[in-house]
């Protein structure tokens, strides 16, 4: 890469080692000259977690009221009641807005002085019994600030209220810029980032994902914009329980902070989306939020670091009463269009981000764990894109057509076999692989008719340890599905994790649970077989050609990492807290080439999992747990 | 090679073949080439600054008889809505913008077979006697062949009585794209890609600097592209009369060929071609960016994918504000969106000489409003 700002290069290194910057290298980025190469570091930054996808929802917008107790300089929405404009909206009203296709109800609004606790829990209940298959993104850490001291509940009380009404994630809004400077300013009404920081704090506790934003381009300043990075990605390290980052571009409006029609620049724009990817190296996602960078900031955002661009939106009266300049609402196919003119996938998603629909030809799936690193150096000139996707999602979308190859888990292959040609690669054990783990409370025998938590990302690890309950131990369990996401282990007498997530939990311990099993050495020492959790497969329907330059590109991807350590496994393994060595182990304990013993291996397990002939995709479902 | 090989070849100032230039549109990924390109551009043009022009584009008439399925500005004679305006009016409107600080006046009109030459050097020879300070960029090749065909004299020889009337400098809309293929279909009565550069070869040849456009997103294709590049800089190699090269896309409001192509292209396409005209044309001057064309949010970041040049402030324009595109600015603005883009404005001639350095202030990091 072509660095033209010398300055920078110390930092590409870092970026490129996934090590972190440091607050003056934050400034830096903010301040050099070349834009392009901020841009393309956090572009780098964003294809190593997100491959070419983008990620899109169908959403809608609910403001129940605009009716609100404060009065901050920044806001055009707020009314007070009785003004011309103020409005309240009963459930029925609220309820009628909502259509089956919605994925994402986002719930925020006014602080009025007198609705009670039951209104707002009647909301959230009934939004969850109109659109029961939509995720409920509700109530910014203002509003909960504002319930807990009028309601005179504790934080916790009141999200655990609303998460027992059907809430599941919390939306970012209300951290405006972490700075006492500019709160005594522009918001002196508003909650200051410590609030802010304890009630997202107290939500990943609880098992509530959030988003996290900052309001910039009013009067504040680089430096402020650093800190409020830093100090979020603080929380980040602390809790894990930030999905996505939200820059938010001050829309002047009719505010008097800025004079109307005074923007954020473009560039401006563009380089805070590029510094948030590269500071926030632990928060998953960035927005480019179209609604207020306008359509064609956003679309070139998606080059400069951004693998979101929210979704349809409903009603978006708070950016809209400020002028915002872009259309109140963009149909999917709109949205979809302006991700792929960019270059990109689009995708989709559910709140946590996994991929419902691709919309693109020549798309390769990539378990996102380190152990399938190794498979994808040679795709980066490719006519093929990658799409980063957990393995139980992989299937789905090749069931629909959706992905035409990708390192597919072993039950989701044989569920799909006839329609499927193997590519001649495989994610295969040794003897051991530190990335399917039972964290454990007690012994093998001990888990006789306790409750085991499973890992939702995939099938095969469930039935492996399905098959070492009963047929290696004689153990009978119930078997529980975890969600995606931050998640709760304090009911459980074991948890099934795989990959990075144990690989992490194996090296830092999963407190409570002292034993830790490592399910490929249980299958090893009773089978004296390799275990395969994946093989490399291609849709039939894939053209002849495509199938073998897709197989060519694995043999190349492979021969490249050959015995050299790879950088790029190298920093995905920091990234989850692994030193080189650690990784280099980790990866040296694989085998990526499907031979004998691996399709022994393979139908042994068929016979295990799958007796009498039950189909892979007739298999007893776990009961799902929220 | 692949992109990035390419990439690195550009930057050791070697030129690129048609070949590599192909994959540089399918392969490279936007920043990639953005980077190349604004290392290129720093060769060409030092210095953390951006031009501009105070101009505008004025119409003398909008009947024309080539019928382009991309203009939704011209009429028939007799049409409603059909005008010419006298030498009288022109001269009156040029003096109007002169007093408010226009230094280049763009002029054109349709090809209005009803104009005999005398018009034509009647404006050319009063404005340059009549609005001083003012230098004249007058007509486009589609215009210079009408005059030669209704005088009945040689392309050569039009263009030598434009200059002695005192036109020094000619626009270089019109070439669309250089393919004949696609002209055939998008503006068959406009002449082939030969004629747009034979016109642009002859008025070199008698000292007459030009620009070279390209309007894309509509019909063509990624090699039309290409061939497009690659004409304007073999003419470049043979005479160093092209200034600068500007890209726009079409607009397609009100036109014709609004059934086919619905939508203009994307603001990722247009750096896209600013990033690869300015890694191809090793051999054009500058390369322009327009707050104009596509919207002042993408001029300002084209200003980072190798453009050194922001265009003119278009006091006056209607060919794209007949297929409804309207965007304004002030010398002002101008000089505000180049300063936030993070470049020092300096305000030129049609030539490029400097008038005028607007340097920005700096940006306050530590303390106080950004």
């Amino acid at each position: 890469m072509h660095i033209r700002d010398t300055t920078l290069l110390p930092l590409w290194e870092k970026v490129r080692r996934a090590e972190r910057l440091s607050a003056d290298d934050g400034m830096a980025l903010f301040t050099s000259p070349d834009l392009i190469a901020v841009g393309a570091m956090a572009a780098e930054a964003q294809r190593l977690r997100s491959g070419d996808a983008v990620y899109y929802v169908l959403n809608q917008k609910i403001e129940p009221t605009n009716v609100c107790v404060l009065t901050c300089r920044f806001c055009d929405f707020a009314a007070k009641q009785g003004d011309a404009r103020a409005y309240e909206m009963s459930t029925d009203e609220i309820v009628a807005r909502l259509t089956p296709e919605i994925r994402e109800v986002h719930i925020t609004g006014g602080m009025p002085p007198d609705w009670p606790w039951e209104r707002y829990l009647e909301i959230v209940r009934a939004v969850r019994a109109r659109v029961p298959d939509a995720d409920i993104k509700a109530f910014t850490a203002v509003e909960i600030d504002f319930f807990h001291k009028k309601f005179r509940m504790s934080v916790e009380q009141v999200l655990r209220e609303l998460q027992a009404a059907g809430l599941q994630t919390m939306p970012g809004g209300g951290a405006e810029i972490f700075s006492e400077r500019v709160r005594r300013r522009l918001f002196p009404q508003k909650i200051g980032a410590r609030a802010w920081l304890d009630i997202h704090r107290t939500a990943h506790r609880l098992g509530i994902p959030t988003n996290s934003t900052m309001l910039y381009g009013h009067i504040e300043t680089l430096r402020e914009r650093v800190t409020h990075m830093v100090r979020l990605r603080e929380l980040q390290d602390e809790t894990g329980g930030f999905l996505t980052f939200i820059p938010l571009a001050f829309q002047s409006g009719a505010t008097g902070i800025k004079p109307p029609g005074v923007f954020t620049s473009a560039t401006d724009d563009l380089r805070t989306i590029a510094v948030s990817r590269l500071m926030l190296d632990n928060i998953p996602h960035i927005k480019a939020y179209w609604v207020m960078l306008t359509e064609e900031v956003a679309s070139v955002a998606l080059n400069f670091g951004a693998d979101d661009i929210d979704g349809t939106v409903g009603g978006e009266k708070i950016a809209h009463d400020a002028g915002a300049v872009s259309p109140m609402t963009l149909a999917a196919d709109r949205l979809t269009r302006l991700i792929t003119d960019a270059g990109k996938i689009p995708v989709e998603r559910d709140a946590h981000y996994n991929p419902l629909r691709v919309h693109a030809a020549g798309v390769v799936g990539k378990i996102p764990y380190l152990n399938s690193v190794p498979f994808y150096t040679a795709f980066g000139d490719s006519r093929f894109r990658i799409l980063p996707v957990v393995p139980r999602r992989m299937g789905m979308l090749a069931a629909r057509g959706e992905l035409d190859a990708g390192p597919f888990s072993l039950m989701d292959y044989l569920s799909q076999e006839e329609s499927m040609e193997l590519l001649g690669w495989c994610i295969a054990t040794r003897d051991q692989v530190k990335s399917v783990m039972l964290f454990s409370r007690g012994g093998w025998r001990d888990l006789e008719g306790r409750r085991i938590g499973i890992t939702d990302d995939t099938a095969t690890s469930v039935h492996l340890l399905r098959v070492l309950l009963e047929h290696k131990y004689g153990v009978h369990a119930t078997l529980e599905r975890l969600h995606p996401g931050v998640n709760s282990y304090a009911g459980f007498d074991a948890v099934l994790l795989i990959g990075d997530e144990a690989l992490r939990r194996n090296k830092y311990g999963l407190n409570g649970f002292e034993l830790v099993y490592d399910l490929a050495r249980e299958w090893y020492e009773w089978q004296k077989l390799p275990f395969v959790f994946a093989v490399w497969a291609a849709r039939k329907a894939v053209p002849a050609d495509a199938r073998q330059e897709i197989a060519a590109l694995l043999g190349r991807s492979l021969a490249l990492c050959g015995s050299d350590f790879i950088p790029a496994a190298g920093a995905h393994g920091r990234r989850i807290g692994l030193t080189d060595g650690e990784t280099q182990e980790y990866l040296e304990g694989f085998n990526y080439s499907l031979g004998e013993r691996e399709r022994e291996a393979i139908a042994v397990f068929r016979r295990l999992a799958l007796p009498s002939g039950r189909r892979a995709d007739g298999a007893r479902r776990p009961k799902e747990v929220r | 090679m692949t992109a990035a090989e390419i990439c690195a070849k550009a930057l050791a100032g070697e030129r690129l073949t048609a070949g590599e230039g192909l994959t540089l549109i399918a392969r490279a990924s936007l920043l990639e080439l953005g980077e190349a390109a604004s290392a290129i551009r720093y060769r060409h043009n030092p210095g953390e600054r951006v031009t501009f022009h105070v101009d505008t584009n004025p119409n003398y008439s909008n009947i024309c008889n080539v019928d382009c399925i991309f203009c939704a500005f011209y009429r028939h004679a007799g049409d409603e809505g059909a005008y010419t305006h006298t030498v009288d009016e022109m001269i009156a409107s040029f003096k109007r913008a002169a007093a408010g600080g226009v230094t280049t006046i763009l002029l054109q009109g349709g090809v209005n077979p009803a104009l005999p030459l005398d018009y034509y050097l009647e404006l050319v020879s009063r404005t340059a006697a009549e609005v001083p300070g003012v230098t004249p960029h007058f007509f486009s090749t589609s215009e210079i062949l009408g005059m030669a065909r209704v005088a009945r004299l040689s392309v050569p020889d039009v263009l030598r009585r434009l200059w002695d009337a005192g036109l020094r400098t000619i626009p270089g809309g019109g070439a669309e794209i250089l393919s004949d293929r696609v002209k055939r279909k998008i503006s068959h009565l406009k002449g082939t890609s030969e004629d747009w550069l034979g016109v642009m070869r002859e008025a070199h040849r008698i000292g007459y600097r030009t620009t070279a456009t390209m309007m894309y997103g509509h019909l063509e294709t990624d090699e039309d592209i290409i061939a497009h590049l690659e004409s304007v800089r073999a003419l470049q190699d043979e005479t160093r009369g092209f200034t600068a090269f500007i890209p726009w896309s079409f607009k397609p409001g009100n036109t014709p060929l609004e059934k086919i192509i619905p939508r203009y292209a994307t603001p990722v396409r247009y750096l896209q071609m600013i990033a690869l005209a300015r890694v191809y044309l090793d051999n054009v001057p500058h390369i322009q960016a327009s707050w104009f064309s596509e919207g002042k949010k993408t001029g300002q970041i084209a200003l980072h994918f190798g453009a050194d040049d922001f265009g003119g402030t278009l006091q006056e324009e209607h060919v794209h504000e007949a297929a409804n595109f309207v965007n304004r600015t002030s010398t002002g603005e101008c000089i505000r969106l180049i300063h936030e883009a993070g470049f020092d404005a300096v305000q030129r001639t049609t030539l490029y000489d400097v008038l005028r350095v607007f340097e920005r202030a700096a940006v306050p990091a530590e303390e106080g409003a950004v």
